[in-house]
């Protein structure tokens, strides 16, 4: 899977707005969405609070875990701890490149937040790195890492999946299992 | 989903794959052997002789590729036998299990782990430790070639894979890979259209040079 296609995915969150227009409850398939009265905040998929952003038809609340203070006990956290601290989103890196981006100018102190996503996106990435390390080098056959995000799957799994294959294939040369195919006729 | 094609990968252990390009160019690696019976008229091919009459004499040293060495070694070992090159010795398997992260595999043949696997297929009653052998340098390498692969990005990598071997740089592209498109969408290339690397190369597409 692509950064593109989980960025996709994470479009389907949710997040409030506050429009600028009105607009009566409005049918989509995959739900119902409004009514729109001006001034009054309305949660709304994230895809379309980009849309309306971008047309300047609304302003965009920021998520309650994007702040600076929540976000620098959640970096303290992750680096406390050696497994994985749950996220308050399962897209936050998503969500946080595509809020900072398109709406910079209705989250407080956004280059601090930017910075601190980061930091804890690289602590993660670094603990990954070691599980997968020590992983092969003890040749289990399974592990369970809980809480990881689909974007930290998606950078390291094509890498991981082809190394243990590889590590398959040379374990089975172990086995003295089935004698080689004969050539002789 | 955004190639064109999938290349078939090395095979499994001491199988090859018959249609991977890989395998392909791993067979051709040579193995040194001796030659058991007579060889007739076949120096020009594999020996020192220059005309097309002379033949192998018995017992002589030679070099055979491993696709020829697989086919010719019989159980009975007629026609010719086959020995280790020397990086699967036991001299060398001990260096590999000091610390396997200094060796250039490359220079040691580009192949060393599908090499080393189609080795297996001989009987040889050293297998065991050279599989094993193998095993143990995969998994001491593999640290190293993630850690290069998933921190270098936008650099020269070639100083970083001129000491690895043919599957540890298909490894390391993969990383590559991942860390590339990682950084591409955080920059917002990834929503950019861009020509296709299939069309690039046609004649006719810029709009300007087309007549009428």
């Amino acid at each position: 899977m692509e950064p593109a296609e989980a960025e996709f995915l994470a479009e389907k969150e949710l997040v409030t707005i506050v429009p600028n227009f009105s607009l009566d409850r409005i049918h989509l398939i995959g739900g119902d969405l409004g009514p729109f009265n001006p001034g009054l905040p309305v949660e709304v998929p994230v895809w379309l609070a980009i849309n309306l952003k971008q047309r300047q038809k609304c302003r965009l609340i920021p998520p309650e875990w994007m702040d600076v203070e929540k976000l620098e006990e959640i970096r303290d956290q992750e680096r406390k701890e050696d497994t994985f601290t749950p996220m308050p989103s399962p897209y936050y890196m998503e969500l946080t490149k595509l809020l900072l981006n398109y709406a910079s100018d209705n989250i407080p102190k956004a280059d601090e937040i930017r910075t601190l996503v980061k930091d804890t996106w690289d602590t993660r990435i670094a603990k990954l790195r070691l599980s997968a390390d020590s992983f092969v080098r003890q040749q289990e056959a399974h592990a369970k890492l809980d809480n990881l995000t689909l974007m930290e799957i998606n950078t390291t799994g094509t890498f991981l999946t082809q190394a243990l294959d590889h590590m398959y294939k040379l374990r089975t040369n172990l086995q003295p299992g089935e004698s080689a195919h004969s050539q002789d006729f | 989903m955004s190639e064109a094609y999938f290349p078939v990968g090395p095979g499994l252990g001491p199988e090859e794959n018959f249609l991977s390009l890989d395998d392909i160019l791993m067979s051709q690696e040579k193995l040194p052997g001796r030659a058991e019976s007579s060889l007739p008229r076949l120096a020009f091919a594999l020996g020192p002789g220059a005309g097309t009459g002379d033949s192998i004499p018995e017992g002589s040293k030679l070099e055979i590729p491993l696709w020829l060495a697989k086919g010719l070694h019989d159980s009975k070992r007629r026609i010719i036998s086959v020995e280790l090159p020397k990086i699967y010795k036991e001299a060398w398997r001990t260096v590999f299990s000091a610390d396997a992260n200094v060796v250039d595999l490359h220079k040691m043949g580009p192949y060393y782990y599908g090499f080393g696997s189609q080795l297996l297929n001989f009987d040889n009653p050293e297998n065991p430790e050279i599989a094993q052998s193998i095993l143990q340098t995969f998994i001491s390498r593999f640290r190293r070639i993630m850690d290069s692969s998933q921190n270098a990005y936008n650099e020269d990598t070639s100083a970083l894979v001129a000491r690895l071997d043919e599957l540890e740089r298909a490894l390391f592209q993969a990383g590559q890979k991942g860390l590339n498109d990682f950084q591409c969408w955080e920059k917002g290339q990834a929503s950019q259209i861009t020509a296709s690397s299939l069309v690039q190369n046609y004649g006719k597409r810029k709009f300007t040079d087309m007549d009428g």
